[in-house]
């Protein structure tokens, strides 16, 4: 009898395996995923609060408390800041020769990113419930209650998968931790500032709105905001969720073809 | 010890064991691996390991070692020319052969966040074994390279040797028929060296694993090796058992010199009387020294009591003997013209060697 090799989800999960005892001796960067948003939730919160009191931004924002404004957008940007990085373990794996070594195991070799996005995933998650606990010490009370959290970890899921999977295709061209930061804030960079993760539509020029309505960080902006301030939009709700599948499922077509054909050692 | 004799006892097939030739459990035909850029690293290899055996890739630097066994191994893809591992070729039958080989890169490829135990559990995780399956073999293979007193130890607290057996360690866990070694021993000291042999000489013959290993150290071909092939610039010079290829170079020599009383016309005469003898190939000068000569022998050790009988029957003394057996070294430099050779080419080959250097030294 011919032995074969394993499945892709089974290869998946021994990978997300390792990553998850990765995270959890990594002090560090448990702290860093916790603290940073903390410190933007905070700061912005506190420097964007005057802005509630001038009667024409509250209108703009479309709420009377800039937090529950931001909470949204902060976690839009940590999820999406929590997944545009995971290329980096791809290629410390590479140079530490655990690439190599799982490339030569009978796993599917798309195993691999897989289970990076699943450890993502799980990361993302904790991180948004941490912000969400802060945000309500800090006053911020949802619109939706407990069924609006569920759905916000899934449209922050949903984003740094997405995220997560582009970073990790670069990654299997990309050999230096320094060219993959560069790629990646110059992809970011754009992508949060012609979003709706920090400003309102209304008070973006134009052309910028233009941008920022097609732009995915909006399409799981859009509908936490609504979950968080005002209720469940369905419209808003939906056409996010269609977008960001959508993304998903290309970003990760891509993601298994690099990784099948195209993965440089 | 049970667990370690369990583990290196293989189940083959009874009909394999008493089939009359050796299996050839890897075979290269007229491979060629040409990196973007033109650099031709493998240029036309071919040759072949047998079961059981420990074949060995001598060759500097950038000869193209860690290439030839990148292909066979599937990480890399061939330009040209057909490869095959346990009988499987591996451009298309990637998964079997994937199923069937153990790979030790050149480079410590364990996590040094994970226990030891806990790198071995993955590395059992992916291959299709059962949970128990998998606990067994982790207590096997840590039995078997000594690690088991620090088994829930973080890699990190490991010295470089500790790593490297590690590594060794998870190459074994799905009980592979063909092992890889590319140096296995690089950057270690000479004690964990030899440790190490003593490790691959143990796999192959309890476990009858065939071993293709790599390395620049002659001494450690020599030790280990059943054969060995040269390899330069991509291409195979030679391939030989290591005496074959000593022996190559025209058997052992005997350094001698004359007793100073010795006159001119008796050393003629011994000269003579040792040039008739059928086991001396030649006898030639050792330069400025007037009384010291060098003989070629084909077995040093059995022939130079001949040759002291050979002198005492026409009572010729010599002050002063030396056997030199050629060492490895010797055909190498014979065959590659070079010692270490400067590398070029990937500014990120460079770092991860510096990397798993820094990783070896604590
Ligand atoms: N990924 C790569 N891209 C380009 N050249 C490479 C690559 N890997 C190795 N080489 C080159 O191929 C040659 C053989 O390298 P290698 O097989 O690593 O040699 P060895 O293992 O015998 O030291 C070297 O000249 C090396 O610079
Ligand atoms: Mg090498």
């Amino acid at each position: 009898m011919k032995a074969t090799g394993i499945p892709l989800l089974r290869g998946a999960y021994y990978v997300f395996w390792r990553e998850m005892k990765r995270l959890f001796r990594q002090r560090t960067r448990i702290f860093m995923a916790v603290f940073q948003p903390v410190i933007w939730l905070v700061l912005m919160g506190n420097m964007m609060a005057g802005l509630t009191d001038n009667p024409y931004a509250a209108q703009m924002l479309g709420v009377d408390n800039y937090l529950i404004f931001m909470t949204p957008g902060v976690m839009a940007m940590s999820s999406l800041f929590g997944g545009v990085f995971s290329g980096i373990s791809i290629i410390w794996d590479r140079r530490l020769g655990f690439l190599q070594k799982m490339l030569t195991a009978p796993i599917p070799r798309f195993s691999i990113p897989l289970g990076k996005i699943w450890a993502i995933m799980l990361q993302i998650f904790l991180q948004m419930l941490i912000i969400m606990a802060i945000a309500y010490l800090l006053g911020v009370r949802f619109a939706t209650g407990l069924g609006g959290v569920i759905a916000m970890l899934l449209y922050s899921g949903l984003l740094g998968s997405a995220m997560g999977g582009i970073s990790l295709a670069v990654a299997t061209v990309i050999k230096t931790p320094e060219t993959l930061f560069a790629v990646v804030n110059f992809l970011t960079m754009p992508l949060i500032f012609s979003s709706n993760a920090m400003f309102p539509l209304a008070a973006m020029p134009l052309w910028l709105q233009l941008i920022a309505r097609y732009n995915p960080v909006s399409y799981a902006v859009l509908p936490m905001r609504s979950l968080a301030a005002v209720g469940w939009i369905w419209p808003d709700l939906l056409t996010g969720f269609f977008m960001l599948l959508l993304l998903n499922i290309v970003i990760l077509l891509v993601a298994y073809r690099r990784f099948e054909r195209g993965l440089v050692l | 010890m049970e667990s370690k004799g369990e583990y290196l006892s293989r189940r083959e097939p009874a009909q394999e064991q008493t089939a009359p030739a050796r299996r050839e459990m890897i075979r290269t035909e007229n491979l060629v691996k040409v990196f973007p850029g033109g650099n031709r690293a493998v240029d036309g290899l071919t040759f072949s390991v047998y079961e059981g055996e420990i074949f060995g890739f001598l060759g500097p630097n950038g000869a193209g070692k860690s290439t030839t066994i990148m292909i066979l191994t599937t990480l890399l893809a061939a330009t040209e020319g057909r490869a095959f591992v346990s009988g499987y070729n591996v451009s298309r039958d990637r998964e079997q052969v994937r199923l069937h080989l153990g790979y030790v890169s050149q480079v410590l490829a364990v996590d040094d966040a994970l226990s030891g135990e806990e790198n071995l559990w993955l590395q059992a995780g992916f291959y299709n074994l059962s949970r128990q399956e998998r606990k067994k073999r982790v207590d096997e293979v840590l039995e078997l390279v000594g690690l088991q007193q620090r088994r829930k130890d973080l890699v990190e607290t490991y010295s470089g040797g500790m790593r490297k057996r590690l590594d060794i360690a998870a190459g074994l866990i799905h009980r592979p028929r063909v092992l890889f070694l590319d140096e296995p021993t690089l950057g270690l000291d000479i004690q964990t060296r030899r440790e190490i042999w003593s490790y691959i000489r143990r796999l192959r013959e309890e476990a009858g694993m065939t071993i293709l290993l790599t390395t620049h150290y002659m001494e450690e071909a020599d030790q280990i090796c059943e054969r060995i092939g040269i390899i330069d610039h991509g291409r195979l010079m030679v391939v030989d058992t290591p005496a074959n290829l000593k022996k190559s170079l025209g058997g052992d020599l005997i350094f001698f010199d004359f007793a100073a009383a010795t006159g001119e016309e008796q050393r003629e005469r011994a000269l003579q009387r040792l040039r008739e003898q059928p086991f001396i190939q030649k006898i030639s000068p050792r330069g400025s020294e007037a009384h010291g000569f060098v003989a070629v022998t084909a077995d040093g050790e059995a022939d130079l009591p001949r040759f002291f009988a050979a002198l005492a029957e026409i009572n010729v003394k010599v002050s002063r003997v030396t056997l030199k057996v050629p060492s490895l070294d010797d055909v190498f430099l014979a065959f590659t013209g070079s010692e270490l050779r400067e590398e070029h080419g990937d500014k990120e080959k460079h770092m991860q060697e510096r990397f798993t250097m820094r990783r070896l030294r604590t």
